[in-house]
């Protein structure tokens, strides 16, 4: 038995060594390139650990627009592009947290509707919202475009903003939904005899009570929006409204751009989704799984 | 005054009260408006748009054509040749989703030191935007200096360094590689809702029937996963069938259209040739695959609720 326990567990451990392997090795080689010189990235073979370690892509990157900022080997490499990641950065919190609010006002009003108030036409309502979830981006781009430039939009952030509902708002309502079944219906029925509306029953009984699936479509719609890159791609056209992932997608493009400025700009763009992934687990984990198995 | 009685028998009909039916209304107007101008309105203007030849470059003149962008799309070689390299990067990937998934569900439905460990650090491919995925592995993968090339090198397993990207045979493994990466987690974590519901006894009950652990894993572990197969092939599938940023990033559809997927011909169609018309004919025919493969989920999934 203890044979059988002590192969286990070495088991376990050499499993759990392959699988950090796997997901972590790309990200860790990424991150250790962006804090090498050049020379020592591009050498055969590359050195795996950075030594010596310097911060001078991370520096090009926040110096880029002040033409006085001191210049070291590594910034013949940096492109003049590079002035736009922080404009970029701003663009994207701009637009995330602005779809987050939007997708808040949207969503929770109809997932209460569809999961507590009996009326006619909810399966329709249910099958349509699910049905929307499934359009594929690529073919809302051409009509996209079209209206937008109509309106006069190419190039808005206002632009960006409208279409990341098409790809959240679906989600948001289906999680949403999942979660306010969940809970008791006596909870509404409590509340109306107790004279509550039905916005006041929502807004004070079951708003709080929903919190952990808030919290949870509040960091998917964050996230959706701060990574997508088809609608950015085409909507817009300068740096006055380019988000992280397309002045990110520029550097890739460019063969003179040095490597190491590019994993920095890369490492930068992943700092955000990075930090909620490791912070909010649990939500994020419930939040997908109430999403996804439970519809 | 005839109209609002009709409409209050057929509330009551259906045993709903008329405040609940205006409030339920008034709470969904929001959602109805905002997935009506941006999903339904769209999605049938684009219809409309697949039926005439619109070109940027010529703006005054967008004939009707009918279905002539469709029978345009069927006759051009390289649409039948995006179909196919976008079913191969679909087979390859979902299958390769779905065996490391399994691997990595298997491994954190165990009770270990470490699991929650594991567990975190598996949302980060999931949390990162697909460019950085991109561009990631395009290092990786580079012919003159790349990570793989230097690892194979240092282990001896190549004298000297390979193109990777630029070959043909390579070039769609290789990205589905980068793609599967990226997508593993929330496969891993619907897989592992799926065995956490497998009740205990079932393992019990198989135990006193003497199967061994291959035995169970087989006639219980398995069987049991088959929800979750399901819905991580369709949703997989769908996701892949999609899929652009990569091939943006990493080979632009070459080498010789070896990645020249559906969404890329999309891209190119529209964008590069200005030919919106023909470009939305090509869209419409992705999303009416993707509805059909989605009328599955409805059906399958969606009436638990």
């Amino acid at each position: 038995m203890s044979y059988a326990l002590l192969a286990k567990r070495i088991g376990l451990f050499m499993a759990s060594l392959l699988f950090l392997a796997y997901v972590l090795a790309p990200v860790l080689w990424l991150v250790s390139s962006s804090l090498q010189r050049e020379a020592n990235i591009t050498s055969v073979p590359p050195h795996w650990i950075p030594h010596p370690l310097t911060l001078s892509s991370y520096r090009a990157i926040f110096t880029a627009g002040d033409p006085s900022a001191s210049t070291d080997d590594n910034a013949s490499f940096v492109p003049s592009t590079a002035q736009y990641l922080l404009p970029a950065l701003r663009n994207s919190l701009i637009v995330a947290f602005a779809v987050v609010v939007l997708n808040l006002i949207v969503s929770v009003p109809a997932a209460y509707a569809m999961a507590k108030i009996r009326y006619i036409g909810r399966d329709l309502s249910v099958y349509f919202m699910l049905a929307t979830r499934v359009i594929p981006d690529i073919a809302l781009v051409v009509p996209f475009f079209l209206f937008i430039r109509k309106l006069g939009l190419l190039d808005n952030l206002g632009a960006l903003i409208i279409t990341y509902l098409a790809i959240t708002v679906p989600f948001s309502v289906f999680m949403l939904l999942n979660y306010f079944e969940s809970l008791p219906d006596e909870l509404d029925k409590a509340a109306r005899v107790d004279g509550c509306s039905r916005l006041q029953t929502l807004l004070r009984v079951f708003l709080p009570l929903a919190l952990p699936s808030l919290v949870a479509v509040i960091l998917f719609t964050f996230l959706a929006s701060w990574n997508e890159f088809l609608f950015a791609l085409m909507f817009t056209q300068t740096p006055a409204s380019q988000t992280i992932p397309i002045i990110v997608a520029s550097f890739t493009s460019d063969f003179t751009t040095s490597f190491s400025f590019i994993n920095a700009a890369g490492v930068l763009a992943i700092v955000p989704p990075v930090i909620i992934a490791v912070l909010f687990e649990r939500y994020i984990v419930s939040g997908l799984t109430a999403g996804a198995v439970k519809g | 005054m005839q109209a609002p009685g009709i409409g209050r028998r057929w509330l009551a009909k259906h045993s709903v009260n008329a405040s609940d039916q205006r409030s339920a209304l008034l709470l969904l107007s929001p959602m109805m408006a905002v997935l009506f101008a941006v999903a339904v309105f769209p999605i049938l203007y684009s219809l409309w748009i697949s039926l005439f030849d619109i070109k940027l470059t010529r703006p005054r003149s967008t004939p009707f054509v009918g279905l002539g962008n469709y029978a345009q799309a069927f006759a051009d070689p390289l649409f039948w040749t995006s179909v196919e390299r976008t079913l191969i990067f679909t087979v390859m990937s979902v299958s390769a989703i779905m065996v490391i998934a399994t691997l990595m569900a298997l491994l954190l439905n165990q009770e270990f030191r470490g699991r929650r460990l594991l567990s975190t650090v598996l949302l980060i491919p999931w949390a990162i935007p697909y460019v950085v995925d991109g561009l990631m592995w395009k290092w990786i993968y580079d012919s003159g200096y790349g990570a793989l090339n230097g690892a194979l090198y240092q282990l001896h397993f190549i004298d000297k360094y390979v193109v990777w990207l630029g070959d043909t045979a390579k070039t769609l493994p290789l990205i589905a590689n980068a793609f599967v990466w990226k997508e593993v987690p929330l496969a891993t974590i619907l897989l592992l809702v799926t065995l956490k519901s497998v009740p205990a006894d079932l393992y019990g009950a198989a135990r006193v029937d003497g199967a061994n652990l291959w035995g169970r894993f087989v006639h219980v572990t398995l069987p049991s996963l088959r929800p979750g197969f399901m819905l991580v092939i369709i949703y997989e599938a769908m996701m892949a069938v999609r899929h652009f940023d990569l091939f943006f990033i990493l080979t632009e559809g070459g080498p010789a259209n070896a990645s020249h997927v559906l969404a890329w011909h999309i891209y190119v169609e529209t964008f590069r040739n200005l030919s919106f018309g023909s470009g939305a004919a090509v869209a419409y025919l992705l999303a009416l695959a993707t509805f059909a493969m989605s009328y599955v989920v409805i059906r399958t999934v969606g009436n638990r609720i």
